[in-house]
Formats: structure tokens, C-alpha cells, sequence
């Protein structure tokens, strides 16, 4: 019943947007004002996909097999939560709520721009529509959530027990936050340009989606980060992988965006640059949907499997991608003010240094990320492309990167004189012998170490200094800025002092080192409603003297039957103590691994506080 | 600005012909840079399955008889083909991997830069 429901309201749910169409257009040649039936019926197709939305977690909830999707990713065992995250743990399910967040942002669009010129919104709405109505039809043809089986099966088969965790169940919802807010950019600069409304007002109306789509982006990425920390096992928390660089591409492009439209609020300059950016941002979030949902990443077979869904995907993103290009050349007018220019030192000299970084680094994961699937494409060789590619390629770069974000944001707009030169070179030679310190001490023969650490030092001193400076008052970007030293000095000290023990024990051993002891005190065992849970406890004592214990977890799930690791982690504010056990093959051993891994927390808050300074900007704007 | 990309370039190829001392930091590095081929995305060095297990032991195993890091990859990638590489060799096939990026970089300086010349003028 629920998935009727739910199906029938997608169907009404394309019967509204499709009104929406009709009456944008007649509205659009008569703007007087913005007609009410179309903020009606924007709320009418948010209702509506809202109500399919719920028909899915209804049928999730309730068990109804007689869904396939629910059939496929859910079991009548596992806990009430995770039958409801489990409706958007999947393909069909994700894509409704990409559809829900659609239709959400383009209703709070029309709501909110009431200050906007009528014709913008109208355009940008439009343009929404197109991309609503292309989800409608691939949900509805391709990728129904509310298939129907028959004969109904008696048991689901179970959703994978790794995702079946509470930051990872949020995970996407926000990710999609940041995702589907980077469509409105993208409308709105498409309208703005028809219509002739790239301007300074623009600028600073379009700022504030671009803050939250950025906002949201950024803690999507976090809680993934957090998640594969101490879920997958091993004590990493950024592989480079696919999935993962999936996610950072849009990521890179929004932040270049951030910037570059400072230029362009202030300056009216760098009008095309912003439009291609927010192009490539949407292009670059909508991809990454379906590359993550395809399977395309692991597998260039998996998506073959489904030739209808593939071409589907590559025929829409092709359709947005040519309709974006043409609109940019036909109506896209070239900056007219030809007598303005940058000069060397200046604020958007500073920012189109940060833009040229940053579209580098995005083309290095770009890049990373598909050239194994053309290579496999064309001359199917298999190669992997892992974290030493990446470090290779970006970490060398970071060193100019990071001079530019400090002296950066010191600058004037126009033309700048570099003022307290004496502190600057002051708070240079402190970061450069402090990072020589670090460096002779820990004894790391790193020679790039050294450099990039005192460079970030110095951008940590210089920020940190600028809180205390009455002359220097954009605290939001001070404290973003401040915090992405802080994220990359964690991140550095995280890599280079974590230490690891691994060994194979069984009950009433000890293992023994200089620094270390672990005593494997017992194991005990529980039943939990759909998984059997086994609850070792091991006694460390490190070489302070300090004794805890420590009580690692492996579960077997019942449906579907997985063994998974569930580490222990014991968070302070140096170091997180992180410990594991996994199964030894038809032995009574357990492989256990300790690891000490420094600043932990600190990568996690520097992310907060970058966040923050994003959220603090849109709340000094709506002061203003 | 250009003395120091040059700076850093040449640090930054200095900074690989360094190497460790001790056997272990070398196994971890070596493991560190093999794909589990039975898992989604992990090393050899943070997987449990048994197929990381045998080969951080054949790792080990082929350091003690005197074998060279890069021997070992050489030999691994005979044995399981180049998908068990991290770190992608530098040849004919990966060319493109790891000149494109640069090459853009490159691009974008020039663009960059015939837009402060034209606009100077």
C-alpha cells in the first residue's frame, strides 16, 4: 500500500512540475510579478515527493518484501534505524532523496528571492525543472524504489552490515545537502546570465547557496571520514579512494568558487570564471552521484549490466552539460570595463593564485580518479592509483599554496602594500627553526617535511596572531583559514608519529616490547538480535606506567553473514589509542592490532572550524 | 616565484632517494603500497584477509633473501599484475596520469598570466 502510494505521488509529483513549466512560461513573458500558483505548485512537487519519500520508509519500516528495493537492502531483524537509513542506503533510494533535496531547495529558492528580479527567479526555475524532471523520468523508468514482486518473499536479504552505523547512515542526506545545492548555483547563473543579471547584487545573493551547498559538503565529507575511521579497521581515515575523491572534486570546486566570487562581489570581475566554476561544480556533483550509485568505480562491468541506467546517466549528463555551454556562448557578455587591472599585490591576485592551486589539485583527483577507467576502457589494463600518486602530485604543491593563503588575505583589493613586513618575517623565522626542531628531533629525513611543515606553521602563527588584531576584522575567514593549518599540521604530526603494534594472541597471552605490554585478559560473547557479538578485553600498559584496558569487538552478522571488526577507540585530546581484533582462520589466535594515532581529534575540529567559518559568513551577511 | 617552484621540485626529488634504515619501515612501506586484492579498497598492510596475510609474508620472506623494494614490486606485479601497485610506474601507459595534471597547472600559469600581460597593455 505504502509503495503505491509512493509511486502514484511520483507520478503526480511530474504532473506538477510539468504545470510549473507551462506557468513559468507564460509568467516569464509577463513579469510583472512572480504568479503565486508557481510557489504553490513548488510546494505541491516538494509534498509530493515528500509523500513517495515516506511510502519508501514506510515500506522499509513495516518490512514489506513485496518491494523489491526494500526486498533487496532490508531484513526484518535488524534495528528500526536502520531499516529507515537503509531506504536511502541504495540506488533507487538515494536518487529519491537527490529528488527530494531538489525539490526542497527550489521551493526555499522561490520563497526566499523575493528581492530578486522576477524574470531571474523564474529562468532559474526552469532550469531547475529541467534537472527535477530528468530525476522524475530516470527514477520513474530506470530505477523505481517501488517495484513490485510476486510471489512475496518471506525474508529481505539484508542491508551490508558495515553500513549499518549511525554517521554513516546521516552520511548521505548531508552529502546531498551539498550536492543538490550546487544545482541551484548552477540554474541561477545559467538565468542570470539570459537574463543579464550577472552583477554585484547577484554576487552577493548567490554567495549564500554557495556557503550552505559548501557548509553541507564539508560535513558529508567529515562524517564519511569519521566513519571509515573507525569502522573499516584500519586507523586511516582518507584513502584516496574513488568513492572518496568523488566527493572532494565538487568540494575543490566550491571552495574556488567561495573565493573567486569575492572577486567578482567586489570587483565585478572574473564573470566568466565564476559561471564556468559553477557549471563544473554541479557537473561535477551529478557525476559523482552516479558514479558512486553506477558501480561504474569498481567495476566498468557492473554498469555494462545495466546498459539502460548507463546510457540513461551519460545521455542527461550530456543534455545539462551542452545546454550549459550553449547558454555560455550565446548569451554570456564579456566583462566591459576594459581599464580595470590587477596588480601584483593585491587580494584577487592573491585569489586567482588560490583558484590556479586549487583547480590543480581538483585535476590531480580528476585525474587519479578516471584515467584507470579509461585505460581499462581502452587497452584493458588494470592499474591502481593509491594515496602515493596523490601525495606525490599535490603535497609539493601545498608549499606555495599555503604562502599565499597567509599573506593573502592581509592584502588590499586594487592595489596593496604588504604592511608589518617586520612581523611577517618575524613569525617566518619562528615557524622555519621550529619546524627544523621537529624535524632534527623526530629524525625524519624528509627534507620536503621541513619546508612544508614551517610553512604551515607559519600560516598557523600568522592567523592565530590576526585574532588579537584589532585592524584585521574577517573573522570568519581568519578562523577558516586558521583552521586548515591547524587540519594540515594534524594531519602531518597524525602521519608521522603513529605507531602500530600487530600480533597474533589468545586468551591469557601477553605480548610484550619495550614501550608496550597487552595482556589478553578474556573474551566474552553476546547475542544480539541480528548479529553474535564477541567482546574481547585487553589490558595495555605503556611505558609511563599508565594501565587500560581495552575492549575491541568483532560481530558476525546473521543476514547477510559478514564478520566485521569494530574497533575501540579511546579519544584524548594528544591521541586516540585504537585498537582491533580480527578472526585467525580455524585457529583459537586472534590477530590483534594496536595502534597510537596523535592529534586524532584535532583533524575532526580543525574540520568543524573550517565549517564554522563558512556558517559565520552567511550569518555576518544576513546581518548586513 | 620561479626559483622556488625549481627549489621545490628539486627538493622534492631529493626527498625520494632517501630511504629507510630498518627492514620493518621498509615492509610497512612496501605493504602500505599494494592493493588487497580481495578487499574494497584497502593495503595489503591495513587488511586481515588471508591473501594480505601470505603476501606480507612473501614480502618479508623476499626482503630476508636480499631482494630490492623495487625487485619486489617488479616481482608482484608478474606474479598479480599491475592492479596490486599503489603507485603507478612511470612508462608509456602512465604518462598521461602523470603529466596531465601538471601539464594543466602549466596551462593554467599561461592563462594566468596572458591575462595580467593583455590587460597591462
Amino acid at each position: 500500500m505504502a509503495s503505491l502510494i509512493g509511486f502514484y505521488s511520483l507520478v503526480f509529483g511530474i504532473c506538477s512540475s510539468v504545470a510549473i513549466i507551462i506557468f513559468s512560461i507564460q509568467n516569464f513573458r509577463n513579469p510583472k510579478k512572480l504568479n503565486e500558483k508557481i510557489l504553490i505548485l513548488t510546494f505541491l512537487q516538494f509534498f509530493l515527493v515528500t509523500i513517495s519519500f515516506l511510502g519508501l520508509i514506510i515500506s522499509f519500516v513495516n518490512s514489506d518484501f513485496s518491494n523489491e528495493t526494500v526486498f533487496n537492502h532490508s531484513h526484518t531483524t535488524k534495528p528500526l534505524f536502520y531499516k529507515i537509513s537503509g531506504s536511502w542506503g541504495n540506488h533507487e533510494g538515494s536518487l529519491l532523496l537527490w529528488l527530494l533535496v531538489l525539490t526542497l531547495f527550489i521551493f526555499l529558492f522561490i520563497l526566499k528571492s523575493g528581492k530578486q528580479p522576477t524574470q531571474y527567479r523564474i529562468l532559474t526555475l526552469l532550469f531547475q525543472e529541467i534537472i527535477i524532471i530528468g530525476f522524475f523520468i530516470f527514477l520513474l523508468k530506470t530505477s523505481s524504489p517501488f517495484n513490485y514482486i510476486y510471489p512475496i518473499p518471506e525474508e529481505g536479504l539484508g542491508l551490508n552490515p558495515i553500513l549499518q552505523d549511525p554517521s554513516l547512515a546521516i552520511h548521505p542526506p548531508i552529502l546531498y545537502f551539498g550536492y543538490v545545492g550546487t544545482s541551484i548555483i548552477f540554474s541561477s547563473s545559467l538565468s542570470a546570465m539570459v537574463v543579464n543579471y550577472i552583477s554585484k547584487e547577484w554576487a552577493k545573493h548567490i554567495k549564500v547557496w554557495v556557503l550552505i551547498s559548501w557548509i553541507f559538503l564539508t560535513l558529508g565529507i567529515l562524517l564519511g571520514s569519521i566513519w571509515a575511521y573507525y569502522e573499516l579497521g584500519w586507523g586511516g581515515f582518507w584513502f584516496w579512494d574513488p568513492v572518496e575523491n568523488v566527493s572532494l572534486m565538487p568540494w575543490f570546486a566550491l571552495t574556488t568558487l567561495i573565493h573567486c566570487i569575492l572577486v567578482l562581489e567586489k570587483r565585478l570581475e572574473l564573470t566568466s570564471w565564476v559561471i564556468i566554476l559553477s557549471i563544473t561544480t554541479f557537473t561535477l556533483s551529478m557525476s559523482g552521484t552516479f558514479l558512486v550509485r553506477s558501480g561504474i568505480l569498481n567495476s566498468v562491468h557492473t554498469f555494462a549490466n545495466d546498459p539502460e541506467r548507463g546510457l540513461f546517466i551519460l545521455i542527461f549528463l550530456f543534455t545539462l552539460i551542452f545546454l550549459s555551454l550553449f547558454v555560455f556562448f550565446f548569451f554570456h557578455k564579456k566583462e566591459t570595463n576594459n581599464k580595470s587591472s590587477f596588480f601584483l599585490v593585491s587580494k584577487e591576485t592573491s585569489i586567482i593564485l588560490n583558484n590556479w592551486f586549487m583547480m590543480y589539485f581538483l585535476s590531480v583527483v580528476l585525474v587519479g580518479t578516471t584515467y584507470p577507467i579509461f585505460l581499462d576502457v581502452i587497452s584493458s589494463d588494470k592499474i591502481s592509483i593509491g594515496p602515493p600518486f596523490y601525495h606525490k602530485l599535490i603535497i609539493p604543491f601545498l608549499i606555495p599554496f599555503l604562502l599565499a593563503m597567509t599573506i593573502g588575505p592581509r592584502l588590499k583589493w586594487i592595489k596593496s602594500d604588504l604592511s608589518d613586513k617586520f612581523i611577517l618575517i618575524i613569525f617566518f623565522i619562528i615557524s622555519l627553526l621550529l619546524s627544523l626542531y621537529i624535524v632534527k628531533t623526530l629524525k625524519i629525513d624528509f627534507l620536503i617535511n621541513s619546508i612544508l611543515i614551517s610553512f604551515v606553521f607559519y600560516l598557523f602563527f600568522i592567523t592565530l596572531r590576526d585574532f588579537f588584531n584589532k585592524k584585521y576584522n574577517n573573522l570568519s575567514q581568519n578562523i577558516a583559514h586558521f583552521g586548515f593549518s591547524l587540519f594540515l599540521l594534524s594531519i602531518i604530526f597524525n602521519n608521522i608519529l603513529s605507531s602500530e603494534v600487530i600480533t597474533n594472541l589468545k586468551v591469557g597471552d601477553t605480548f610484550k616490547s619495550e614501550k608496550l605490554k597487552i595482556y589478553f585478559e578474556n573474551i566474552t560473547q553476546k547475542n544480539e538480535k541480528n548479529f553474535e557479538s564477541f567482546v574481547g578485553e585487553f589490558v595495555v600498559e605503556n611505558s609511563q606506567g599508565d594501565v587500560f584496558i581495552m575492549k575491541p569487538e568483532l560481530r558476525i552478522y546473521n543476514q547477510p553473514n559478514i564478520a566485521t571488526s569494530e574497533a575501540y577507540i579511546r579519544t584524548s585530546l594528544f591521541s586516540d589509542k585504537f585498537m582491533t581484533m580480527n578472526l585467525v582462520q580455524n585457529q583459537e589466535y586472534f590477530n590483534v592490532r594496536y595502534q597510537i594515532k596523535p592529534l586524532m581529534i584535532w583533524i575532526w575540529i580543525s574540520v568543524l572550524m573550517i565549517t564554522l567559518g563558512g556558517l559565520m559568513s552567511i550569518i555576518k551577511k544576513n546581518e548586513n | 616565484m620561479k626559483i622556488f617552484k625549481l627549489l621545490t621540485l628539486f627538493l622534492f626529488l631529493f626527498s625520494f632517494c632517501s630511504s629507510y634504515a630498518e627492514q620493518e619501515k621498509l615492509e610497512q612501506k612496501i605493504t602500505k603500497n599494494l592493493r588487497c586484492l580481495v578487499c574494497q579498497g584497502q593495503s595489503v598492510h591495513d587488511s586481515d584477509t588471508e591473501f594480505a596475510n601470505s603476501v606480507k609474508l612473501l614480502v618479508k620472506k623476499k626482503l630476508n633473501e636480499g631482494l630490492t623494494e623495487k625487485k619486489i614490486y617488479d616481482y608482484l606485479k608478474d606474479k598479480y599484475g599491475e592492479w596490486i601497485l599503489f603507485d603507478p610506474k612511470f612508462n608509456k601507459k602512465t604518462y598521461f596520469l602523470w603529466l596531465l595534471p601538471i601539464l594543466l597547472f602549466v596551462i593554467g600559469g599561461l592563462l594566468i598570466f596572458k591575462l595580467f600581460i593583455i590587460r597591462k597593455n
